[in-house]
């Protein structure tokens, strides 16, 4: 939980630099002419000036908009199976842009895991889908289309657990140490669904081609345990803490697909000047 | 960009170093002991003390440790004067065989009766760090059996199995009077 807690934290203020750079692009933008404050502005300050923004449409510039469906994968599933002998997965990433901000996403995929801890042996396999929004607070420059987005996620998994071996915990080895003892016990029809908030990160790196990092937290809703054991590892939900905690990661790349443009003014979105951050 | 790309990246591994922060806490309740509590024979509402009892298991060299920060070649190390033992039974058996010595430091008076436990055993799972523990259920029939080896006579006048299910030790589940 300590490192859960140190993650969280370091994560937030990860995510606070994107904020910083968020507001030096608007820098570039056109009119500089428009009086501002120069004093440097917090973040929450930035958020509540956005209204005035929309209040100066003065040269504004058409700005294309492009709808579609993004599709992909996860770069870090695939590509673990190749060193990690215990672990096989493959996680299909999509995403339906909705609105300008708002985009429908889901993730589907399948593991196979196999856990050594201290005392258990033991390996959990199935599929898993995952689905629900994603809110980009990215102000792209001009007709860039990168993101950086929070969202939400409902994940349901369906899957089986084998416990290969485990050891008896016998806090008095009057008689010795037991070597571990073989199990091979097979729990199948196991379910569990979880909540998750999903930050994420894709950068458009050619035309149509996005590379993407995104790391979730997740929340167990319900969970199916086996008798006498314990669901150690939910495909797409990850390990399980004593608690109901998880998180995850993802490296994706992913391609997308227009399907339609829509024509926005410019200056609704990425106008103003923001503050200058003075170095 | 870039620059915020590689300290993802640097951030990733990090995290793989969340993983394997699990011990078994001492305190949770794991595989028991059997407990064994002594009474007076002819006051049986009150316990006894024993004197320097020592207890071994069939086919051991060394009892049973009763006060570990004792040296080893200490011989008050493996042995008790209270009114209560625990002894650990065999996990991967179902019999358990001890020489209970009492008054095993005086030569005069030393007593030595053989007790076999008859047991089934349940492995129940613990947690991840704990793995799983061992359970015990004394037998219906025999229980336990009493033997004197050396002929004198059997010390424990009258054993009492007070509670065959052997799943924690915070009961007793056998008196002795004596």
């Amino acid at each position: 939980m300590r490192h859960t807690l140190k993650f969280i934290s370091s994560l937030s203020l990860l995510f606070s630099m994107f904020l910083g750079y968020a507001q030096d692009v608007p820098e570039i933008s056109k009119n500089k002419d428009t009086t501002t404050t120069e004093k440097p502005q917090t973040e929450k300050t930035v958020k509540t000036a956005k209204p005035e923004i929309q209040e100066a449409p003065k040269d504004s510039v058409v700005k294309t908009d492009r709808y579609g469906l993004r599709v992909g994968v996860d770069l870090y599933k695939l590509t673990r199976g190749l060193y990690d002998k215990d672990y096989k997965g493959v996680e299909f990433v999509g995403d339906w842009r909705l609105t300008k901000k708002y985009y429908l996403a889901a993730e589907l995929g399948y593991e196979d895991k196999t856990t050594e801890d201290d005392r258990l042996t033991s390996s959990a396999n199935g599929t898993y889908i995952k689905a629900g929004f994603d809110y980009n607070f990215y102000q792209n420059w001009l007709d860039m289309e990168n993101l950086i987005t929070i969202g939400m996620r409902g994940g349901f998994s369906s899957f089986s657990q084998e416990l290969h071996s485990y050891k008896i915990y016998n806090p008095n080895p009057y008689w010795g140490e037991l070597p571990p003892i073989a199990a091979d016990q097979k729990y199948s029809g196991l379910t569990a669904a979880w909540i998750e908030v999903a930050l994420g990160l894709k950068a458009q790196v050619l035309k149509n081609l996005f590379l993407g990092f995104g790391v979730q937290l997740k929340l167990l809703a319900s969970n199916k345990e086996p008798n006498n054991f314990e669901n150690l590892y939910i495909p797409g939900f990850n390990r399980t803490y004593d608690g109901s905690f998880g998180i995850g990661f993802n490296y994706t790349v992913s391609y997308f697909i227009p399907i339609y443009k829509k024509k926005t003014m410019a200056s609704e979105t990425a106008k103003k000047e923001e503050p200058k951050k003075k170095k | 960009m870039k620059k915020l790309i590689s300290l993802l990246l640097l951030f990733t591994f990090g995290l793989s170093s969340c993983e394997k922060d699990d011990i078994c806490d001492a305190n949770t309740p794991t595989t028991p002991r059997l407990v064994i509590t002594f009474y007076d024979i002819s006051n049986p509402t009150k316990t006894r003390n024993v004197s320097n009892l020592k207890v071994i298991g069939d086919g051991m060299e060394q009892g049973i440790v009763f006060n570990e920060s004792l040296a080893e070649d200490d011989s008050l190390r493996y042995v008790t004067s209270g009114s209560t033992v625990s002894i650990p039974l065999k996990v991967n058996d179902t019999i358990s065989t001890f020489k209970f010595i009492n008054n095993s430091l005086n030569t005069t008076s030393i007593n030595t009766d053989v007790i076999k436990f008859r047991y089934t055993t349940q492995n129940v799972y613990v947690s991840r760090a704990c793995g799983f523990k061992t359970i015990f259920q004394l037998k219906n029939v025999l229980p336990f059996v009493q033997t004197d080896p050396d002929g004198d006579t059997l010390w424990m006048t009258e054993i009492d199995l007070v509670n065959p299910n052997i799943e924690s030790e915070n009961e007793t589940h056998i008196k002795v009077y004596f």
